[in-house]
């Protein structure tokens, strides 16, 4: 990965780009597409925006997988009951844990 | 050293009603207050061993390993993180142990720097008119999630998902800071393209429907 604070931004090759893509997704927060230093560039390469806006949807998108249902009352996947059945028979012969402090 | 945090990752880990009592509770060894720990949990923790494993089987044998784990550990919480960040770490922290006695290498350093023709991520831009129709719905994300490349996969699923840090995940993983992000941006891209592919399987009408 290269370091951003030696680019020059606006006559940056698409590979150049790239090679700076990781840096500037965790240093720019997720809103690359909206840098104002970045808007020559994507002007004159259109391709490079269009690969930051998808890369942007996705790890925006990513963030509503966290919550697989909604809740107890939600959809989504859950773990079958024979689960359950199992932690509470192996419960009954843990001892009871103890407050640490 | 205190590290910075994640305004994301708080706002996925808002507190849950009912949940700081339920804890006392359990704590003090009540077993419904257990049940209700499990019952406001079981699909997050389950799901993550899921993303994580990609198996039901196993999935469920962790989720089973992550309760007891809790059951064992609930007198160390503290509340100094939100719950469910502590439940989560831990269940991480089990299904890295399973890997490993499996032999599994998390995050191949070999795969970073030269990945497999197969595996990683096409070197081509693509154009504008293959660009992502606006939106990814949660089920088409969560089928290409699954058909990453399980380092690439473990990687999103910790920092996008789950909203670990890079610094967070290098330390899970032994790996380096670096490599993380690196393992990061090649899943992102390699979505890029199971995405893409999904789209163009897709007819018109259904892409458009979903970017609206």
């Amino acid at each position: 990965m290269k370091d951003l604070a030696t680019a020059n931004l606006d006559n940056m090759t698409t590979a150049e780009f790239e090679e700076y893509l990781p840096e500037l997704f965790e240093s720019g927060g997720g809103s690359i597409s909206k840098d104002p230093r970045f808007a020559n560039f994507f002007k004159s390469h259109p391709d490079c925006a269009a690969l930051v806006s998808d890369l942007e949807i996705i790890a925006e998108q990513a963030k509503s997988l966290f919550d697989p249902g909604g809740g107890e009352s939600g959809g989504g996947s859950e773990p079958s009951d024979a689960v359950w059945s199992n932690i509470a028979s192996k419960l009954k012969q843990e001892p009871p844990t103890t407050k640490e402090n | 050293m205190q590290t910075k945090p994640n305004p994301g990752f708080f706002k996925r880990n808002a507190p849950i009603a009912g949940e700081a009592e339920a804890i006392e509770r359990a704590k003090n060894g009540d077993p419904d207050a257990f049940a209700k720990l499990y019952a406001l949990h079981k699909r997050r923790v389950y799901t993550l061993c899921l993303r994580m494993l990609g198996n039901v089987s196993e999935a469920e044998d962790m989720t089973q390993e992550a309760f007891l784990h809790l059951f064992r550990k609930l007198g160390s919480f503290r509340g100094e993180s939100a719950f469910s960040t502590w439940l989560h770490r831990l269940t991480v922290n089990l299904v890295l142990m399973h890997l490993r006695k499996k032999g599994l290498q998390l995050v191949s350093l070999e795969e970073t720097i030269n990945p497999s023709e197969e595996d990683a991520p096409k070197r081509d831009f693509g154009s504008r008119d293959t660009m992502l129709s606006g939106s990814v719905d949660r089920v088409t994300l969560e089928r290409a999630v699954a058909l990453l490349p399980p380092g690439y996969r473990m990687v999103f699923v910790l920092h996008d998902v789950e909203g670990f840090e890079h610094n967070e995940i290098a330390t899970m993983l032994e790996c380096s800071t670096g490599n993380s992000k690196s393992q990061l941006h090649k899943a992102r891209l390699k979505l890029r393209e199971l995405l893409r592919e999904s789209q163009a399987l897709q007819p018109a009408d259904s892409v458009s429907e979903a970017a609206r």
